[in-house]
């Protein structure tokens, strides 16, 4: 058997479609939804991702907005920053670029981010909402790999899913969104004995480690579906190139889907990011529209 | 094989023991008394009962306990108010407010209004987020006590396979997370899971939390294994007499003490550590909010 590969451009493409039109009509209702970008110092790591997340923005009907801080910013200064950002109608969400300056906490800046703007989903309170199943914003790969498993005819209550990696970002998050949605999960880590007794046992597979070549087809019952979130650079024969934690050519012969790297969790994945733009935009017009109605009742400035 | 009872209220004695030795300290080292407010909305028999076991047990180790009991027609902004309060006294390093509550309040808001750093239930979403992402957070008292137990018994987790069996927000979530912390390998089981006594038997320690009584029996599980059985169920006992009732777990005890290495049993397992854990975590809430040392031995 040979495993299908799963169009993470396509799904991308689909879902930035929608995006756009619901970014659209907030636009005409006057919420524009604009984001703020933060990068600080050495912008060269994260500016690929930048360019990306400024192009799918700009498809979506989204204001990308680009701050850049020199490398010698301190944590307390950029909290102001992030304040007057969470204060400002105007913006809607606020990504902070990584990596960071050491001397940047990354946590503290992401607490500081208001949650109503948390389009990224790092917030501790976005996480506890995705802990209790109310899937409000969430972080952006851990949906976008869901996504992508959604996307196979696979009914997912009742599911076994195998998470590799446990992560706060990515692996964590995904173990939570899949048992909300009834699957059985396991999560799997660089302590858990025998990887291969989870995962030969699991229905889907998500592999988030960072590892090449980690999940082989003997890992793999005979037509699972596998997300690969992992992004490695590697030297081949012929030259550099990007490649997951799955060894495709051992997998393809095993899988029943897989999703290739790259073209498929990461397209998927700034496509999300857009949708959290329009929600947290939609989110804070009804937050406003609640606040200025309840004034209006107290019969304030009349 | 027979399994190793664990006995309960004499590791909820130990628990209370240490919570006392560091109120001692904290009082003798830092002038500092940690100090809980419960509090209690409309006259609801068995959270009286509770509140009442909660305060009794705060002064037994030392500490200054607040009860605040409101009427049941309390509105919400008097109850918000009275917390906005408790968040702001210095003396009160815990708050709790009993649940349920009365149905006109929303119990998520009131919740939320707590102080994340004095909300010793662990249950403010920002607690919930920071233990689902591995940060220090409060923990919910129940799966605090489960987790201590099972380090009481192993020493080490790291690389065992657990099954949580039950996705509640109380009990079954953070305790995957708690057990994930501790190097587990972890698989949470509910209604959904196919083949669930597969997957129980996959495991060395076995957490059930579901509510259906002695739903687990020993077949499912693997010899040797640790079973934590949070279940509390009341059901008919016609043997002890007409009408009589008695308590049992969600796992079958007697078939599941014949194959597990340590098992607990209802009454008097993971029941009385609740609210040993919940003085634990006022200690804790103390030292952090004085940006003190995390109290040995009481935390995640």
């Amino acid at each position: 058997m040979t495993a299908s590969l799963i169009d993470g451009k396509a799904i991308s493409a689909k879902l930035t479609a929608e995006v756009a039109k619901d970014a659209a009509k907030l636009k005409a209702s006057g919420w524009e939804p604009h984001l703020v970008s933060i990068s600080v110092g050495d912008q060269a790591a994260s500016a690929l991702y930048v360019r990306n997340q400024r192009r799918v923005a700009e498809e979506c009907n989204v204001l990308f907005e680009e701050r850049n801080y020199p490398d010698g910013t301190s944590a307390e200064e950029l909290i102001g920053v992030l304040q007057g950002l969470n204060a400002d109608p105007r913006v809607n969400g606020i990504i902070i670029q990584r990596p960071l300056p050491a001397h940047i906490p990354v946590k503290t800046l992401q607490k500081a981010v208001h949650p109503l703007k948390d389009v990224e989903g790092m917030h501790p309170a976005s996480i506890g909402n995705i802990v209790y199943n109310d899937l409000a914003l969430g972080p952006c790969t851990a949906v976008a790999s869901v996504e992508l498993l959604k996307s196979l005819p696979l009914e997912i209550e009742g599911l076994n899913v195998c998470v590799i990696g446990h992560s706060e970002i990515v692996g964590k998050p995904i173990a939570f969104l899949m048992m909300g949605l009834g699957a059985t999960v396991t999560v799997c880590h660089h302590m858990t004995r025998q990887v291969a007794v989870h995962s030969r046992a699991a229905d889907a597979v998500f592999v988030a480690v960072g590892k090449p070549g980690l999940v082989t087809g003997e890992m793999l019952k005979p037509g699972a579906a596998v997300i690969d979130i992992g992004i490695n650079r590697v030297n081949t024969a012929d030259g550099r190139k990007t490649v997951g934690d799955v060894d495709m050519e051992s997998a393809m012969d095993v899988a029943g889907w897989l999703t290739p790297v790259p073209g498929g969790v990461g397209p998927v994945t700034v496509a999300q990011l857009m949708r959290n733009a329009v929600l947290a935009t939609r989110m804070q017009q009804e937050h406003y529209a609640a606040a200025f109605s309840a004034v209006q009742e107290q019969g304030v400035g009349t | 094989m027979t399994a190793t009872i664990i006995d309960g209220k004499a590791f909820a004695a130990t628990v209370r023991e240490k919570v006392a030795t560091h109120v001692t300290r904290l009082k003798e080292e830092h002038g500092i008394t940690p100090g809980l407010a419960v509090v209690l909305v409309g006259e609801d028999p068995a959270s009286q009962v509770y509140v009442r076991s909660k305060g009794k047990q705060t002064v037994e180790a030392g500490m200054k306990s607040v009860e605040h009991k409101l009427d049941a027609d309390t509105s919400e902004a008097d109850l918000l108010a009275l917390i906005d309060e408790l968040n702001n006294d210095s003396t009160i390093h815990g708050i709790l407010v009993q649940l349920p509550l009365p149905g006109h309040l929303n119990e998520d808001l009131v919740i939320n209004s707590i102080a994340p750093e004095k909300d010793v239930d662990g249950f403010h979403i920002s607690n919930v987020g920071l233990l689902g992402t591995g940060q220090k957070s409060m923990v919910p008292c129940t799966p605090l006590g489960c987790l201590m137990m099972l380090r009481d018994q192993h020493g080490s987790l790291s690389g065992l396979d657990a099954v949580v069996v039950g996705r509640s927000n109380i009990v079954g979530k953070p305790m995957a997370q708690l057990l994930l912390g501790d190097s587990c390998t972890v698989t949470i089981a509910h209604s959904r899971t196919k083949d669930l006594p597969e997957v129980v038997k996959r495991a060395d320690i076995v957490v059930a939390a579901v509510g259906r009584p002695e739903m687990v029996p020993g077949d499912w599980i693997k010899p040797g294994a640790t079973v934590i059985d949070v279940g509390i169920n009341r059901i008919d006992a016609p043997e002890k007499g007409e009408g009589k009732t008695r308590l049992v777990g969600d796992c079958h005890f007697e078939s599941c003490a014949s194959v597990a290495g340590a098992i607990t049993p209802v009454p008097g397992g993971v029941g009385p550590m609740t609210i040993a854990c919940l003085l634990a975590n006022t200690v804790t809430a103390a030292c952090r909010i004085h940006g003190l040392a995390e109290p040995e031995g009481l935390t995640a």
